[in-house]
């Protein structure tokens, strides 16, 4: 029962914030994924394992390197990274909305209610042939899905948060003139808040998913195609490349996440 | 008092209803090809003529063994190691970067590398299942097990439970509504992955069967698709709420837990 | 005493009905007045309803049977000529101390400057200086429901209503506030009514004590005290112990037997 307070680690909670000595004093952490890497580079050096089926990371750096250079991993990343933006950025601005109006509108939560219970479960990923066949191979197709597939998460956690709201708060604003409408924005949503922005943490890991799955199913450009092309030419040095930039843009998406996070609820204990 | 009921049944599936009714209406007008959205009719149907020549048990079956049996080996070893991780500071030392870099990563730019290593086959597919679902589950345990009121690991103790017993006994129990929230958390995960994996290996199963729908250009067949999906979503995250309320029967729940 | 009493109570009931399960009548046929600038406590045993006879007067919940008069007007909802002190606080947590003073100065018509002016000088009576900028969770639960009689006492309500305010703290830091609200009582004279299920809280601070029962709420007795409050020694003089006595005796009752159909 030591580790009471480093538990949240995993779940990317810890207590420091920003800064060149936060990192260097959380560096030691990671040491078990350097010793990962050097494993990596001495098994395939060594000839442990074919390097058709994993190339020496330095190759993969090299490969890395070529591909920045050369233009194309900037202009997939911009691809991809403007798809997830729109389509996660519409998703939070709908879902917010929606949620809340549930929370404090009967009629919204009885019309809307049915539609979330039945879609919410549904694994949004199936919706990748629709979305081609109503919107093409291009942006349009990756922006709706992901919107659609982000949408139900967030508006329910605005309900939820919506909910959940301390009558006793909202009373009190009342009792200081507070009008119903302002009350809405300077007490539920606040309130709502807390859980909102963990329903938005949830939406962002999923936009990614949805994001490389979509353009590794059917693309022409993004990450997920560029993925898809260079493991079907055989050049797996640099697909390794391209999966582990997407896996490490994911990951430090959610730390900066985190942080904004961790600033905008600062009044929390 | 149950015409009330009725009505109040009725409105609580109302939007539903017009939902359905709208599509219907909007194929059969003429606004939109066929092509773009077949009838609700017609769709159905197809899901009726799966049924019977027997394709849609196969797919579905095959879908929901491979996503299940993912499902269930994340389940046991995430639990298994989320609980040692908080017991053993060395497996801790090792797992938790590896969990906390590994948690938000989107875990599917991987499927390639498993269809590279491990082929096209079940073995693959069910890999990747595990692969995407372990992690939430590792976390909750983790967070669940260092949660458990110390108050509680003392009383235990000061009565004479064991280790083992305070495990079994204690921490599990007090750590199981985090854990099943989890649990809760993978399940849908190894769906969504599920499918994309069918869709980009081909072969049998729901997102097989509609890819292959897709290419050529088989409208009915994708919605079919969809709505055979939806439905075994449903019902999977429904049985997994029940088999929460029955295990929690003790635990004082004001709400079920909603995120994802 | 020609004028009309500033709050009037008429044979007010009110039912809860929980989403599950049968009604509950909390408070059957109420009646009770309150004058100006007086100071009433409503004592009772929990659940006998006096909470939400409180709630009643704040507008919060519906008026459903019988009649509640200020000034001689039914109240139309909750608002600012009635502030409240909730049990928890009820402070805003996503904002500062001063923000949370701010928040009712804002809805009123006063210049920016004459707000934190007002502010500044209630965070200061209740001795909160220096800790404006503090969130909510930084305070202890003294410090918390300091904030939030600030608050309230800030927009100048003419009514205070108190539900328990001082349940929460702990004893040296209630009997501290109990002194305190009394000073602030003597120099502001607003009229209060103060919840609370402690004998010794109500006799100590209120000019009358109207004592409920046991669910259904009905008023019991009420006591009315003439001690005279500045007087150091009070708590120790006869005729302040035989009040406390008196009245614990009406409430015992009633507390017993509330727990019994609490076990039943």
């Amino acid at each position: 029962m030591t580790n009471i307070t480093s538990g949240n680690s995993t779940s990317g909670a810890s207590a420091t914030g920003f800064s060149l000595t936060g990192i260097a004093t959380r560096l030691p952490r990671y040491t078990p994924l350097f010793l990962l890497a050097i494993a990596w580079e001495v098994t395939t050096r060594g000839g442990l394992v074919p390097i058709a089926a994993l190339p020496a990371l330095d190759t993969v750096a090299v490969a890395w390197w070529d591909l920045a250079v050369g233009g194309d991993l900037w202009r997939n990343g911009v691809a991809s990274m403007t798809r997830a933006a729109s389509g996660l950025g519409l998703a939070v601005i709908c879902g917010s909305l929606i949620g809340i109006l549930m929370a404090w509108y009967k009629p919204v939560r009885i019309a809307a209610n049915p539609i979330v219970q039945f879609f919410y479960p549904m694994p949004k990923s199936a919706l990748i042939p629709v979305m081609v066949l109503w919107l093409g191979f291009g942006d349009a197709s990756k922006i709706v899905l992901i919107f659609v597939g982000c949408l139900l998460p967030i508006t329910l956690s605005a309900f939820n948060g919506a909910r959940g709201t301390d009558e006793v708060l909202i009373w009190s604003a009342r009792s200081m003139g507070a009008s119903r409408a302002r009350v809405l924005w300077e007490v539920v949503l606040p309130s709502a808040l807390p859980e909102l922005m963990s329903g938005i943490r949830t939406a962002l890991a999923l936009s990614f998913v949805l994001l490389v799955s979509s353009e590794l199913v059917v693309a022409r450009e993004g990450f997920g195609y560029m993925i898809g092309w260079l493991g079907d030419g055989g050049a797996y040095d640099a697909m390794f490349a391209v999966v582990l930039t997407v896996a490490l843009l994911g990951f430090a998406a959610d730390r900066l996440y985190l942080m904004l996070m961790r600033r905008v609820l600062a009044w929390r204990e | 008092m149950a015409l009330a009921a009725l009505a109040r049944r009725a409105g609580a599936i109302g939007s539903l209803v017009v939902l359905v009714v709208a599509w219907e209406a909007a194929a059969r007008s003429g606004v939109v090809t066929p092509f773009l959205l077949p009838p609700l009719s017609v769709v159905l149907a197809r899901v009726g003529e799966d049924a019977m020549s027997g394709e849609l048990a196969i797919n579905l079956g095959l879908t929901l063994y491979r996503a299940l049996t993912g499902f269930a080996i994340a389940a046991v070893a995430g639990v298994a190691l989320g609980i040692l991780m908080t017991r053993r500071p060395l497996v801790r030392w090792f797992f938790d970067p590896i969990v906390s870099v590994g948690f938000p990563m989107p875990k599917i730019a991987f499927l390639p590398v498993f269809m590279l290593w491990l082929g096209l086959y079940d073995f693959s597919k069910i890999s990747m299942a595990v692969f995407n679902a372990i992690f939430p589950v590792i976390t909750a345990t983790m967070a669940a097990a260092e949660g458990v009121d110390r108050q509680l690991v003392w009383s235990a103790r000061s009565l004479g439970a064991s280790e083992r017993q305070l495990l079994r006994e204690i921490i599990l129990p007090a750590a199981l509504p985090q854990i099943l929230t989890g649990l809760q958390v993978a399940l849908p995960i190894s769906m969504i992955v599920m499918i994309v994996t069918e869709m980009l290996m081909g072969g049998q199963g729901l997102g097989g069967a509609m890819i292959a729908a897709s290419r050529f250009a088989d409208s009915p067949g994708v919605f079919a698709g969809i709505i055979e999906i939806a439905l075994a979503g449903l019902c999977l995250v429904k049985a997994m709420t029940m088999l929460r309320r029955k295990l929690l029967r003790w635990h004082q729940e004001a709400q079920e837990p909603t995120t994802v | 005493m020609s004028d009309p009493a500033h709050i009037v109570i008429e044979r007010v009931s009110h039912e809860y009905r929980p989403a599950r399960g049968r009604p509950v009548l909390a408070l059957d046929n109420v009646s009770l007045s309150v004058q100006d600038r007086e100071f009433l406590a409503l004592l009772g045993p929990s659940g006998c309803g006096k909470s939400t006879l409180l709630y009643l007067v704040g507008g919060f919940l519906p008026v459903e049977q019988g009649r509640i008069l200020v000034d001689e007007r039914p109240i139309a909802g909750p608002g600012p000529d009635r502030g409240i002190v909730f049990q928890h606080f009820a402070l805003f947590p996503w904002k500062t101390v001063i923000q949370n003073v701010l928040y009712g100065l804002e809805k009123q018509d006063l210049a920016r400057e004459e707000r934190l002016r007002r502010a500044r000088q209630f965070i200061e009576l209740v001795g909160l200086a220096g800790f404006e900028d503090s969130y909510p969770s930084q305070l202890s639960g003294g410090m918390k429901q300091r904030a939030a009689i600030a608050r309230t006492l800030a927009i100048d309500p003419r009514v205070l209503l108190m539900d328990e305010p001082f349940g929460a703290l702990d004893a040296q830091t209630r009997s501290l506030m109990q002194a305190e609200l009394l000073g602030i009582w003597q120099r502001s004279r607003k009229t209060v009514i103060f919840v609370t299920h402690d004998v010794h809280e109500a006799v100590f601070l209120a000019e009358r004590i109207a004592v409920m029962s046991a669910r259904p709420g009905r008023i019991k007795e009420i006591v009315e005290t003439h001690f005279d409050k500045d007087d150091p020694d009070l708590t120790r003089t006869r005729e302040f112990v035989e009040t406390v006595d008196h009245v614990w005796n009406l409430v015992r009752a009633e507390a017993i037997q509330a727990q019994r159909s609490g076990a039943a």
